[in-house]
């Protein structure tokens, strides 16, 4: 393996593994989702609106908010014991860090996507079954470009006082094209439609996720260094 | 004892937060085998110099090089030279102390890192700690496991920022049997203390640093401790 590869593999793996000792992001975000579906299933009249379409809306809100409990700590790991400044004292690439912490936190949000598509399907009564592949395809693309965004953000909020009073300030407007391409995409495959119909979206989206993670790997060095 | 190459190199050292001047246009230079103490009181400087000096903090001006090679911060390489243990760790609490180092030694790509990570602990006297938690150890345990880490890769520059700060007697007997075992003519070491009794005892230089700067510079040569600090206090205050 090369050595940037390993670089990568040793950041992704002590943020895994120190999450899974831990359990307090993936934790605090299973138990956001879970409580937010059941919190629409009671505020929302399943018999006046259309299930289908109210819970994809619903589905990607839940994944923002609730990935933003877990993504905006992942620098809370490095911030014991100034641990971070010891990461960048390391000959590893800034950008090797941003990607293995990335990987990181995609590992975690998707984990925890399964689970909203899980309650809500749940809830609202959707038919998964049809098109559950590309609907999962499609989480998978939008939770890679939140925690692109989602892990650049949490390094500029870590370095100031405001922490993660800050954070959804700066990621929520970055998120709108995620939102309406992601919402786009999977409303009519909730709905039954055919993969084809959507594919556009599906780009839109893939080409947001791939943009961020680029403009991420490329910033994280002026966000963390001094 | 010295063997004359140079291996540290500051050359109008300059940083200021805002209006405050925390480096004033310093210059340093260690050749290989020298072993630098800096003291002086609180907010002289001495941490963020070190800081500079380990390419942690940029310098507002100035530069710093490492065995003839500038530190550049769109290269990583120098960093393999330089090792550095600072009051904070940087280790995770939840991860062993074998753990730890194996995650270091692969962030510095360290090829033999199973024999060296058994050989660093052996040296700091934590084998037997290996496998436990960081939370789990006492503070001294901990900055022996941090000195394992700094010098881990072999750094030939080691920087030591306070490291006896927070140590019971006996932490501090083993950490300064450790660091003597530097003084081994082939790293340059640097240290910033409080202490200056502890200070003095390994270094083959010694600065007082005032204001961001080298006030007084030189060597001990035979001169008791007690007569440096009178010395120190009168450069502290102003009346040298």
């Amino acid at each position: 393996m090369s050595t940037y590869l390993t670089q990568v593999w040793a950041i992704l793996r002590k943020d895994l593994v120190l999450e899974i000792r831990s359990r307090e992001r993936v934790g605090a975000m299973c138990a956001f989702a879970v409580l937010t579906g059941v919190l629409f299933n009671f505020s929302i009249d399943t018999t006046t609106v259309r299930p289908n379409e109210v819970a994809t809306g619903l589905i990607w809100m839940t994944l923002i908010f609730g990935g933003l409990l877990g993504v905006g700590r992942t620098f809370h790991l490095e911030s014991q014991d100034g641990a971070l400044q010891g990461i960048l004292m390391s000959p590893a690439p800034k950008d090797a860090i941003f990607i293995g912490k990335l990987i990181a936190n995609f590992v975690l949000l998707f984990v925890v996507s399964l689970l909203v598509l899980g309650v809500f399907g749940l809830f609202f009564g959707i038919d998964l079954g049809r098109n559950l592949s590309w609907v999962v395809f499609v989480l998978g693309i939008g939770s890679l470009g939140f925690v692109a965004v989602g892990t650049l953000f949490a390094a500029v909020a870590e370095g100031t006082h405001l922490r993660e009073t800050l954070l959804p300030v700066l990621v929520f407007p970055l998120m709108v094209p995620m939102v309406i391409y992601g919402v786009g995409a999977m409303m009519p495959l909730l709905s039954g439609r055919p993969f084809t119909e959507v594919e556009g979206n599906v780009r839109m989206l893939g080409a947001f996720a791939l943009a961020a993670v680029a403009a991420g790997a490329v910033l994280f060095r002026y966000v963390v260094e001094d | 004892m010295s063997s004359g190459r140079l291996v540290l190199e500051a050359k109008g050292l300059h940083r200021n937060y805002g209006s405050v001047v925390a480096v004033d246009d310093l210059d340093l230079s260690m050749s290989e085998g020298e072993f630098l103490t800096i003291v002086g009181p609180n907010g002289a400087g001495k941490s963020t110099l070190l800081s500079m000096l380990s390419g942690a903090m940029r310098p507002t001006t100035g530069s710093v090089s490492v065995c003839g090679e500038q530190l550049d911060f769109g290269r990583q390489e120098w960093r393999h030279r330089i090792g550095m243990l600072s009051h904070q760790g940087f280790l995770y609490d939840r991860m062993t102390v074998e753990e730890n180092l194996h995650f270091y030694g692969k962030l510095f790509g360290v090829t033999d890192l199973e024999d060296r990570i058994a050989s660093r602990l052996r040296r700091v006297g934590l084998s037997e700690r290996a496998r436990s938690e960081v939370r789990k150890l006492s503070h001294g345990m901990r900055q022996r496991a941090s000195l394992a880490r700094a010098l881990l890769h072999d750094p030939d520059v080691v920087l030591l920022d306070e490291p006896y700060s927070g140590l019971d007697p006996a932490a501090s007997l083993v950490l300064r049997d450790v660091l003597e075992e530097l003084k081994d003519g082939r790293r340059t070491v640097v240290m910033v203390t409080h202490n200056l009794r502890e200070g003095l005892e390994m270094a083959t230089r010694i600065a007082i640093q005032v204001a961001g700067r080298f006030h007084w510079e030189g060597s001990l040569k035979g001169a008791g401790w007690e007569d440096f600090e009178s010395r120190y206090h009168r450069v502290v205050e102003g009346r040298v």
